[in-house]
């Protein structure tokens, strides 16, 4: 098959890994991470308007590396050839190998947040993404010396206690190795990085096979196959996502 | 003579200082507390949702609104409680059961005790049984729960199911809300509102529990 896949950058490295084995023949358009960040809708529209420039007479299916990612994805359409996507709430899910692996991990680790080489090395924090981001948009972006400009001391304090730091709460960051690194660089990285926020530090091994079985054409209920004229949904149960009638 | 031009000013500006020396001055000449309320304060909270969701404010200046409100409030409302006015409503928050993410619920506990509400905030990651209980133990008029993840969503139907079991389903009400949270989720769900703003919660706050 010749398949189109259209994919977060945070899976640059694991994508590219998996599409050089792939038995397929796959053109792959890498997008900036985290647009989920510009609200479900924004990310929607964004993630359309790629699938729209698609040309469908070259390919069997779009295959779209996300997940739900906080609705990012709900309300996509699929025009005249399917959307094949995992089911999942975000991208964690693709790189533990599966929902209930996820689910299990994050249940019993509170306040986890997960780092890879993609979170690491591709774009600064969420710089890219400009002014549409909704950290920015809402000046919830703001750093704490950003907020003593802005407001002067005795808000800023106020402020800071409020909403600083939208990562505040989380107590551990977790490496999840994907086997895919040159070497420990992303790991010591990591783990500097909770040393000096005075966090918890895990490294945990990863899993290639939903990202395998995405690109190799093995679709079983662990993905979601969009019929043309169709639009993913979210479910809100086990399946995370649906697809249903674009009206 | 009370300035009210100047309270109206100082809380829409956020300048919690100036809006506490304007209300001690109004009150000190005997101006009545709820006319501060009424033709200074109010409108000036709604005028500052209304650039809010103009995106002319930003949360931070919302935030500080809110904050200056409050402290007029404070000074206030003992007045209006020993003339027997109760608050808007009392309201139970917090983020759900594996959800951290508060910054949001933090802005929707600060708008609504702006907004005249008694808050009773629960803080993050507030198990079912402890929304159960703080229901049973303070009779609220409504319960505010938050998600930012869909992985935490579910959360908020298993507490409306437990209010349900616990036979108290029908005291309070619900409001539900969080980036990934949609109406038609909260009606399916069984919740009896939604608002995607910190400014629009205080409206749909203010309506039902007027229901």
């Amino acid at each position: 098959m010749r398949l189109k896949l259209i994919a977060c950058e945070i899976l640059y490295r694991e994508l590219c890994a998996s599409l050089a084995r792939s038995p397929h023949q796959i053109d792959v358009e890498f997008l900036p991470k985290g647009l989920h960040d510009i609200g479900g809708a924004g990310m929607r529209d964004r993630l359309q308007a790629v699938v729209d420039r698609v040309d469908e007479s070259l390919y069997s299916a779009v295959l779209l590396g996300y997940a739900l990612c906080g609705m990012g994805l709900a309300g996509l359409t699929a025009r005249g050839i399917p959307l094949v996507l995992p089911r999942g709430h975000d991208c964690i899910t693709l790189f533990l190998g599966s929902r209930e692996r996820y689910m299990e991990y994050f249940t019993g680790n509170p306040g986890v947040y997960f780092k890879t080489t993609g979170w690491i090395e591709r774009g600064k924090d969420l710089d890219q993404l400009g002014p549409d981001s909704f950290y920015r948009k809402t000046g919830l972006g703001l750093t704490y010396e950003e907020m003593v400009e802005k407001y002067g001391e005795e808000n800023a304090q106020y402020l800071w206690d409020q909403i600083g730091g939208y990562t505040r709460n989380y107590g551990k960051l977790t490496f999840i190795e994907m086997g895919v690194e040159p070497d420990d660089r992303f790991e010591r990285h990591t783990e500097r990085e909770a040393v000096e926020r005075g966090m918890g530090y895990q490294k945990i091994t990863g899993d290639m096979r939903l990202i395998h079985r995405l690109v190799n054409g093995e679709w079983n209920d662990e993905f979601l196959v969009v019929p043309p004229g169709c639009r993913v949904a979210a479910s809100h149960d086990d399946g995370v996502i649906r697809s249903e009638k674009s009206s | 003579m009370a300035d009210l031009k100047k309270l109206y000013d100082a809380i829409l500006n956020g300048d919690q200082k100036t809006a506490i020396a304007v209300t001690e001055a109004a009150l000190a000449e005997k101006v009545d507390p709820q006319s501060l309320i009424n033709e200074a304060m109010i409108p000036a909270m709604n005028e500052a949702g209304s650039k809010f969701e103009c995106e002319e404010y930003f949360v931070p200046e919302l935030l500080l609104a809110a904050r200056a409100m409050k402290g007029s409030l404070a000074l206030i409302r003992p007045l209006l409680a020993a003339a027997g006015a109760e608050p808007v409503g009392r309201v139970i928050i917090g983020t759900v059961k594996g959800d951290l993410h508060d910054i949001g619920k933090n802005l929707v506990a600060s708008m609504l005790e702006g907004g005249g509400f008694e808050v009773i905030d629960l803080g993050a990651d507030v198990a079912v049984d402890k929304f159960v209980a703080a229901v049973k133990e303070r009779n609220p008029h409504l319960i505010c729960m938050s998600a930012l993840l869909t992985v935490t969503m579910p959360a908020m139907k298993t507490t409306i199911q437990a209010l349900r079991e616990a036979g108290v389903r029908e005291n309070v009400k619900v409001m539900v809300g969080g980036a990934p949270v949609t109406a038609e989720y909260a009606s399916e769900i069984g919740a009896d509102g939604y608002a995607d703003n910190a400014s629009a919660a205080v409206r749909k706050a203010r309506e039902l529990v007027a229901a």
